[in-house]
């Protein structure tokens, strides 16, 4: 199956679930709605022509609009490959956990949850692992976000 | 009390002339004695301070041509006195402590570990005549203190209050114990021919042409002599039996907590206790301090356990490390069977008399 | 003996541990010699690669991204290169991209020679260890020679490589790769007959297929344990596809087949470099691409086969001349994920030897 292939192939079968997409340079993207998750990424894995079993990468973008939750999966038996994203505001962003279709996601959606400060349903083990565990000034990855200011010694007399 | 013929045939006039001089002192009885042994007690420790300088040098060597680079090269010719500047910088060293630790037992474990290490020399011949006391029970004496050292090992990992340094401890008390039975078992091979446990009637039951050596005394001497080999390199924690001390798995394993002469002295009871191993070697297979007699005994002594020391050496940088099932596994499947087997079958030759 | 009251402890294998191959920490749940529970902890290394390069230029993205996985710098070049070249279409001279395949699978054999080295060392044979880096030094020479740097290269740039490679560039590479391909026979010869070898390795470490591809466990720890998938044949990027090469692959999925594989790759890599030499065109090196880089709006995943498995970039572009957001994806991440699921029934050596064979390094995990 080759690319254009594969878009018009998910564009019949799953066109209630996934919208395409044109910003995808490569390989093709579709939109998702967040609560049909679960689903898409269910019938992605277990759809025989498909078999969308590999989570290559998984993010989250601030467009200082709103996030973008960004899923690239791919084959490892059909070599097919693309990625679809969620658009969901930016204010209480909460998404559902994958990984139940795919456990690589758990901490992609840990680095999510501590960077961006989106939070993942049924995740288990939300825990802090990048930053530090004492870590208090909030999501560093959001575009509206600051570096704490140097602190100056002062001089001495 | 005579102790004159005691001391080496070659080095016999300078030993004759000390115990003259103290003599002449006006030094008598216990107090000679006294003074006597703890003259050669010093001189003793005094040369395997240089013998464990010299291994550590020799070891970074061999190691360094095995690994395609030169060792140490800078302090003199070769990097000669690299060990003794590096003694000197341990001295100068802040000696770091845990506030947590045991604070009696840490402080004795190394110098026991140092103590036991020097202690099996007592009884060994390092030249015709050349031992501090013949002790009828000597090669029973040094099994018994060497096992010393793990009791400092243990108590080094329990004192340091880490848990790196504990597994190290236990590691190594379950390892020198094990090994010891396999070990034992292939120098009663040895005794079961030589009637004697005392270290001279040992050498000097191998006395005469090559063969006589035990090594060479088949088909029980070779087998003995390999599984001694084997069990004295886990006796002396060194690849491929070092898990006490992996520093892949438990970083520095017992010795993690130590620091500055502490660990110096640890380190230096290791290469004591190479030499140790490789010297009973010597004495037990090689024939000792014997060879041919324009080169002095103590010569033969010393080359002979360099040789066995270079074999430990080259089994340390060729080998990987096995893991700690596996070392209890060889031991208790593989080389104690062997060993027992070993000593039965030398036993039924020896009653039926089919040995030279 | 039942009286004896036993419990469990807690070990902190790392930061500061010789096996953690950096700044790996790992919580150890221990049963005595068992280890029964795993629990990484990462961050230590955390340098905020993908926040810097949002406030820089596509251009300055790259030498940031030298550090992103430094073993293989090569890679993560060209990952960032190769992203942008499909965000703004850019099509890289013939030449261009055979110096790339040389100097990427170059720095996929001194990665492996690398694990090697480590390995043997974290199972208590350390001579190996320098033998692997003696035979790593050619192929630094080579990139010395060539960008003038031995560890952060910033050679492979937006639309081709940043200057061409020295005349006697050609003859020294095929002399190196000539003494490697030998060398590895004798690495083999050294390590694969040993039983104490055999004993750490064999057997131990089992990762199943399924297991594998669930985490997204990528590259030569996946072919390993029988997955035959490579990107470099199933998702082709750069020439790859005009090569002749084998993808090997080993069915049993324990730590000496990890091992192993890595070695046969070496002499693939050295068979696509030869072969790359071979054919090597003359003409331009880089594409006409403006200092002030601008891709049209658009966003991109690219992939490609690093060493350490699937090594992954994404981009997101508004037309400007820095990108909104870009992300990294490194093999090492999702196979220090699949490692809890080890903890079942293996010593502390086992985990070691486990811990080396996926050839795990934090700055890919930490970015």
């Amino acid at each position: 199956m080759t690319r254009d292939q594969l878009k018009d192939y998910i564009g019949s079968k799953y066109a209630s679930l996934m919208t395409p997409l044109d910003t995808g340079r490569f390989d093709p993207m579709f939109e998702v709605k967040a609560d049909r998750l679960f689903e898409v990424s269910r019938a992605l894995r277990d759809d025989e022509n498909l078999k969308l079993d590999f989570l290559c990468n998984m993010h989250a973008t601030d467009t200082r609009e709103n996030f973008e939750i960004v899923y690239s999966i791919a084959s490892i038996t059909t070599k097919l490959r693309l990625d679809f994203k969620i658009v969901m505001p930016y204010q209480n962003a909460e998404i559902d956990s994958v990984q139940e279709v795919w456990p690589a996601a758990n901490w992609y959606e840990r680095e999510m949850w501590e960077l961006f400060g989106i939070n993942v349903k049924n995740h288990g083990n939300l825990k802090r692992f990048l930053l530090p565990d004492d870590w208090n000034q909030g999501h560093p990855m959001r575009k509206d976000w600051d570096a704490p200011d140097f602190v100056r010694m002062p001089e001495i007399q | 009390m005579n102790l004159i013929p005691i001391v080496a045939v070659e080095l016999q006039p300078i030993f004759a002339w000390i115990y003259r001089w103290l003599e002449g002192l006006g030094l008598q009885g216990t107090l000679l004695t006294v003074v006597v042994y703890a003259g050669l007690g010093v001189m003793v420790f005094g040369v395997l301070a240089v013998l464990a300088l010299f291994l550590v040098w020799w070891e970074r060597k061999i190691a360094g041509h095995m690994q395609q680079r030169f060792g140490p090269m800078r302090n003199g010719w070769h990097g000669w006195y690299q060990t003794m500047m590096d003694g000197l910088k341990l001295l100068q060293k802040e000696d770091v402590l845990v506030d947590t630790r045991d604070k009696v037992v840490f402080f004795w474990a190394p110098v026991i570990c140092f103590v036991a290490a020097f202690l099996a020399y007592v009884v060994m011949p390092f030249g015709d005549g050349l031992i501090v006391a013949d002790l009828n029970v000597g090669i029973l004496y040094i099994m018994a203190v060497t096992t010393f050292t793990v009791i400092s090992l243990l108590m080094a990992g329990w004192g340091s209050n880490n848990k790196y340094a504990l597994l190290g401890g236990m590691r190594s008390a379950a390892q020198v114990v094990s090994y010891e039975v396999p070990m034992v078992a292939s120098i009663l091979t040895v005794i079961l021919f030589t009637g004697s446990l005392s270290m001279v009637d040992i050498v000097e039951s191998q006395s005469g042409l090559v063969f006589n050596w035990f090594v060479f005394r088949l088909p029980f001497g070779p087998v003995a002599f390999m599984i001694y080999i084997t069990a004295a390199t886990a006796e002396a924690n060194r690849t491929p039996f070092d898990i006490p001390e992996a520093e892949q798995e438990l970083v520095a394993g017992f010795n993690v907590e130590y620091s500055g002469m502490k660990f110096a002295m640890f380190f230096l009871a290791e290469f004591v206790n190479m030499f140790t191993v490789s010297a009973i070697a010597v004495t037990l297979f090689f024939g000792g301090w014997q060879g041919w007699e324009f080169i002095p005994s103590w010569i033969w002594f010393l080359g002979k356990t360099f040789m066995v020391v270079l074999l430990l050496m080259l089994f340390r940088w060729t080998y990987p490390r096995l893991r700690v099932d596996q070392l209890m596994e060889f031991a208790w499947k593989i080389l104690i069977p062997i060993a027992f087997v070993n000593l039965i079958v030398a036993g039924w030759m020896k009653y039926a008399g089919w040995y030279w | 003996m039942s009286a004896v009251r036993t419990e469990e402890f807690m070990v902190n294998m790392g930061p500061h541990h010789p096996s953690t191959h950096g700044v790996c920490r790992l919580l150890l749940t221990m049963d005595g010699e068992k280890v029964i529970k795993i629990e990484p902890y990462i961050g230590y290394l955390h340098r905020s690669i993908e926040k810097i390069c949002e406030n820089r230029t596509y251009h300055q993205c790259i030498p940031i991204l030298d550090r992103f996985e430094y073993v293989t710098a090569m890679s993560c070049n060209y990952v960032f290169s190769l992203a942008a070249e499909k965000l703004a279409q850019i099509e890289v001279p013939e030449r261009a991209e055979y110096l790339r395949v040389i100097m990427l699978e170059l720095n996929r054999i001194a990665s492996h020679l690398i694990f090697f080295g480590t390995t043997a060392m974290d199972l208590g044979a350390l001579t190996p260890f320098l033998y692997a880096l003696r035979e790593r030094e050619y192929i630094m020479d080579l990139f010395e020679m060539t960008c003038g740097q031995r560890l952060t290269y910033n050679y492979i740039r937006i639309g081709g490589v940043s200057r061409d490679i020295p005349a006697e560039f050609v003859p020294k590479c095929r002399e190196a790769i000539k003494i490697i391909d030998q060398k590895v026979d004798e690495y083999m010869a050294l390590l694969n007959g040993n039983p104490i070898w055999q004993k750490r390795t064999i057997g131990v470490g089992y990762l199943s297929p399924e297991l594998a591809v669930a985490y997204g466990v990528s590259g030569p720890i996946l072919r390993a344990s029988g997955v035959d998938f490579d990107i470099r044949r199933d998702d082709p990027y750069s020439i790859y596809d005009r090569f002749d090469f084998e993808i090997p692959v080993r069915p049993n999925g324990d730590v000496f087949d990890r091992y192993m594989l890595r070695l046969d790759e070496i002499k693939q890599s050295v068979r696509i470099i030869s072969q790359a030499l071979d054919g090597l065109p003359e003409g331009e090196i880089k594409a006409k691409v403006p200092l002030k880089f601008k891709p049209p709006a658009g966003e991109v995943y690219s992939r490609i086969e690093n060493s350490r498995g699937e090594m992954g970039v994404y981009i997101l572009s508004d037309g400007t001349e820095k990108p909104v957001r870009v992300k990294t994806r490194g093999g090492s991440y999702n196979h220090l994920q699949v490692l809890p699921e080890f903890a079942t029934d293996i010593l502390i050596a086992d985990l070691v030897a486990i811990f080396a064979s996926f050839d795990i390094i934090m700055p890919e995990v930490d970015r």
